[in-house]
């Protein structure tokens, strides 16, 4: 299980990018792309924004307010696209892409093949590999934890008077990464 | 192109001009026609260019008809697709600006009816004499394709419409008896086809429906286009005007693998749009004994080695033709003749005066017969291949006195508008009446309950396959249903209705069927039914709400291409890909919200393995042109697909690139930097840089690569060091491979070509590419600079 997590400003421009891996069962925490793999991602995030704006401004399925976390919006091959919005319309995009055997990840028994809990474990279905389901409520809870968690850490950051997200900051605070680390450690 | 400039050589620096030139050509990496590619890639000449015509010229789009059939758009679930209120049911203008009709056309261009022909020995060997070594069928083929003037319907309400682009095939008895002989009756016969007939038969076959072939075709025209269009003359002419294709065109190779998906359908029992409608006999007048010849040759085919299999209907029209000898005939006596063939067989009969004498190009009003539009894959391919070989300059098809064209085109025209058009208006209105009425009345809705829930009866039983123990007509052990049972009518009556594009009827019809097939497990049946059903909806010029279509439409096609393919062991790729195909090109023209879904439907095409290497590439390359049809609304666009559209162009570039079809994946980074508004042509100073700095360097390093390749294509190494020198790098390799050609009086003509063409091609200022190359170096530059 590998993860792509960016912050995109109102005018798609990236503002902050971060990779990782699963840490949990006996994940390391290493995002495990390969080299094609990595090429395209960006591409892949870029795409789903027509998916977040149709999303975004469609109808809304919580009554009342708009939601920020968009849930599980688009799918490209394996790659599945998660999405935070928050208030000033900054795009909080994870990509998700489940590890499968090819990638030769760790065989374990079982215990691989469920990389995490945000893998999906209410809907493993009995088979090990390829069945990540990303609308099962357990990855829906993780993901949704994981957004919340780094969307406080923004909050905290763009609170800096001296960094303007309108401007297309990026943001090179350690702070902030070290934050978003810690929370995907925590909950993908 | 003319011939000469055609004949251009690859750029060969130093060309040597004498007589044993050489010429360095790039081989073809694990290129899937390698085996054919064995033979040399021959510079065009004329006749071949002419086989590659329908892929060379820049546009493959015809005008379009929108009168006739408009298609209205849908009101849609999407806050940013607007509703159906500005456009009423029938006004021309409702498709989307920059989408052409040119899919439907063809769609309903290749859904025609079928001619079965037989002539005797006796005509066979008049026009052989004529220079068509096909006979009467080959002479007849071209003129079938699209019926001169306007064709008037009366649908099944009485209202008539006239057709400009009606048509009808012409195929051989032979073909289709000849695939559902002996022990092949079983349902599968269509997939091995392809296999078998190769080895068993030297000739091409006229029955397509083999994905592999058409690839393979697909293939040699995009090697065609490699090796021979891209020269730098014609790159240098077109460098002044940038043309910028719309997003309505599509390239025209696709056009050509859907025309030859869909061209020379095999005849299988679970549809009917290959089975004969009519039958055109034709004796000469040199036979003694006329009326006896044909009553031979109608029993031959009626009930004796050329009869239909068994699951076809054998009793169609009949159409009978006399052909006179202009030259060498006596006009009283074909005359006379006639006369007692109108008393014996009524109505269906035919005079046709043809010039027995040879034509040749020289001749005054002589006529190229005309090239068949909807042959088989493999037939183009066993055409291209002979005339590779020959390498001839001249061209090979056979001329036509004007006189024997119009003479056909008048016989084609009353065939059609005469007997096959209203032969089938009235089986159409009989069965509706007979058939469809009783089954839809109340007791046929009885009927088919009863069929349901008898305690004793079908539905345990269907299971094992013992015939006419269930009341089902279906024959679960060979597959079919018999050419008398109201199902096989019923689906017979859809057919006709789709080929005279009465979708309405045709739609009511599939419907019902669809049900009934499910209930008898038939599921070849089943899926083709709905199939055809989500076809009808989709061609009828009526709305469809949003809502229609995702229940029943999206529905149709799902359970058609899972019956198809994954349906016990029997599957149909073939006809798997045809659905999506069909249904993606007709949901795009639908409206912007069903561009979501016809690229769904593209991307299923590529999950499930349906196509060869070249046809995922098409298709990536349609999944961005459907979603860059959906244009979105107001000032900023919301709702759009620009960049899922982008995403997928980059994609069929990659691959393009690793088909080493350097020109097509060229174009498709163009179309995905004009989505991403991104204009690297004028982009020296304000350029805009994608928004990931990753996506920039992908982009470029792709560009580099796709003209590096470029560069081998046209088999110059030395002028493309320099942009070579870059990618030592990135693995690209080439492999040569040194032709001699042989010795030919045609040499004096090669150095004359020769000596003129390094005027062309100084490779310095003038060019277009190394000047594209340099600015791309230098925004390299500009860009590392900056980091």
């Amino acid at each position: 299980m590998s993860y792509t997590f960016t912050i995109l400003s109102p005018t798609d421009t990236p503002l902050f990018a971060h990779e990782f891996g699963t840490c949990r069962s006996g994940g390391d925490g290493v995002a495990r792309f390969t080299a094609s793999e990595r090429a395209l991602n960006p591409f892949i995030l870029h795409s789903a924004l027509d998916i977040v704006e149709e999303v975004q401004w469609g109808p809304s399925s919580s009554s009342g307010s708009a939601a920020m976390y968009l849930k599980h919006i688009d799918k490209y091959q394996n790659n599945f696209i998660s999405c935070w919005i928050t208030g000033a319309n900054v795009r909080f995009l994870l990509l998700t892409r489940p590890r499968d055997e090819v990638l030769g990840l760790g065989s374990g028994a079982g215990g691989g093949a469920r990389g995490s809990l945000a893998g999906g474990r209410a809907g493993l279905g009995g088979n090990a590999g390829g069945v990540y389901n990303p609308t099962s409520p357990a990855t829906e809870e993780a993901v949704k934890n994981f957004f919340v968690d780094v969307y406080e850490a923004w909050v905290k950051t763009i609170m800096n008077p001296f960094f303007h997200v309108g401007n297309g900051d990026v943001v090179k605070s350690p702070v902030f990464r070290a934050r978003v680390a810690a929370a995907a450690k925590k909950y993908l | 192109m003319t011939p000469l400039q055609d004949a251009t050589p690859k750029k060969p620096p130093n060309y040597p001009a004498n007589l044993e030139a050489s010429m360095i050509l790039p081989k073809q990496r694990a290129s899937p026609a390698s085996s054919l590619a064995g033979l040399p890639y021959r510079r065009s000449n004329p006749s071949l260019h002419k086989l590659f015509e329908s892929t060379a010229s820049i546009s493959g789009s015809r005008p379009s008809s929108g009168t006739a059939t408009p298609t209205p758009s849908v009101v849609s679930g999407s806050v940013f697709s607007p509703g159906s209120r500005q456009n009423g049911t029938g006004t021309p203008g409702s498709l989307p600006p920059g989408l052409s009709d040119e899919h439907r056309n063809l769609i309903q261009r290749a859904f025609v009816p079928h001619v079965a022909v037989l002539a005797d020995a006796d005509t066979e060997e008049l026009i052989r004499g004529k220079g068509l070594e096909g006979g009467f069928l080959q002479l007849l083929r071209p003129f079938g394709e699209s019926v001169p003037g306007k064709v008037t319907i009366r649908d099944s309400v009485g209202a008539s419409k006239s057709y400009e682009d009606f048509g009808v095939r012409f195929v051989d008895v032979n073909e289709g008896s000849g695939a559902g002989r002996g022990a092949e009756l079983r349902i599968d016969t269509a997939n091995r086809e392809g296999g078998r007939a190769s080895s068993s038969s030297l000739r091409p076959r006229r029955t397509g429906g083999d994905v592999a072939h058409i690839e393979e075709l697909v293939d040699r025209h995009l090697q065609y286009s490699e090796f021979n269009t891209q020269d730098m003359v014609s790159d240098y002419l077109n460098q002044g005007n940038p043309t910028a294709p719309s997003e309505g065109t599509s390239s025209p190779f696709y056009t050509l693998y859907l025309r030859r998906l869909l061209s020379g359908m095999p005849m299988v029992p679970h549809e009917t749009f290959a089975h004969p409608v009519a039958g055109v006999i034709a004796i000469s007048s040199r036979s003694k004994n006329p009326i006896e010849e044909f009553r031979k040759l109608y029993n031959r085919q009626h009930d004796g080695d050329l009869r239909l299999p068994q699951w076809a209907e054998n009793d169609f029209l009949r159409y009978y033709v006399l052909i006179h000898d202009e030259e060498n005939g006596d006009i009283a006596k074909s005359n006379q003749t006639f006369d007692a063939m109108k008393r014996h067989f009524g109505l269906h009969c035919h005079l046709l005066r043809l010039k027995s004498q040879q034509c040749i190009p020289s001749d005054d009003d002589s006529v190229r017969l005309p090239t068949c539009e909807w042959m088989s894959a493999s037939e183009e391919l066993a055409e291209i291949q002979k005339r590779e070989t020959v390498d001839d300059m001249t061209d090979p098809a056979p001329y036509l006195p004007d006189s024997d064209i119009t003479a056909i085109r008048t016989f084609v025209r009353e065939l059609v508008a005469q007997s096959v058009i209203p032969n089938m208006e009235r089986n159409v209105a009989t069965w509706n009446e007979q058939v469809l009425a009783r089954r839809r009345g109340l007791s046929g809705r009885f009927m088919s309950l009863s069929k349901r829930w008898t305690p004793f009866g079908s539905s345990r039983n269907s299971s094992s396959p013992t015939i006419g123990s269930s009341n089902s007509n279906y024959d679960s052990l060979q597959g079919f249903y018999r050419p008398d049972a109201p199902e096989a009518q019923m689906r017979k009556l859809a057919d006709y209705c789709f080929m005279l594009r009465d979708w309405k009827l045709a739609l009511s019809t599939y419907d019902i069927l669809r049900t009934d097939f499910n209930n008898d497990k038939a599921w070849r049946h089943y899926a083709g039914a709905a199939e055809m059903a989500a076809m009808s909806a989709l061609l009828s010029p009526a709305p469809l709400s949003s809502k229609t279509r995702m229940e029943n439409i999206d529905t149709w096609i799902e359970v058609a291409s899972y019956s198809y393919t994954d349906r016990q062991r029997s599957a149909a790729p073939y006809y798997a890909l045809r659905t999506l195909a069909l249904g993606l090109e007709l949901l795009r023209l639908r409206s912007s919200s069903a561009a979501d879904d016809a690229a769904r439907w593209a991307s299923r095409i590529l999950e499930t393995g349906l196509v060869g290497a070249i046809g995922n590439a098409l298709f990536t390359e349609r999944i961005s042109a459907c979603y860059a049809v959906r244009t979105g609304v107001g000032s900023l666009r919301m709702g759009s697909r620009r960049r899922k559209a982008a995403l997928w162009s980059v994609m069929a570039a990659e691959t393009w690139f690793q088909l080493d079809k350097a020109l097509q994946a060229e174009k498709c980074l163009d179309t995905a930097l004009r989505l991403y508004g991104v204009n690297i042509e004028h982009g020296e100073g304000g350029a805009v840089k994608l928004p990931f700095d990753q996506m920039q360097t992908f982009i470029d390093d792709l560009r580099q690569q796709i003209l590096g390749l470029r560069l081998q294509n046209r088999g110059f190494d030395d002028a493309g060091e320099e942009g070579e020198t870059r990618e030592d790098g990135l693995g690209v390799e080439v492999e040569e491979a040194t032709e001699t050609f042989e010795k030919s009086p045609r040499g004096h003509r090669k150095s004359l070509i020769g000596a003129a063409a390094p005027l062309i091609d100084v490779g310095g200022p003038r060019s277009p590419l190394l000047e594209r190359e340099r600015r791309l170096g230098a925004d390299e530059g500009k860009a590392e600079g900056f980091e």
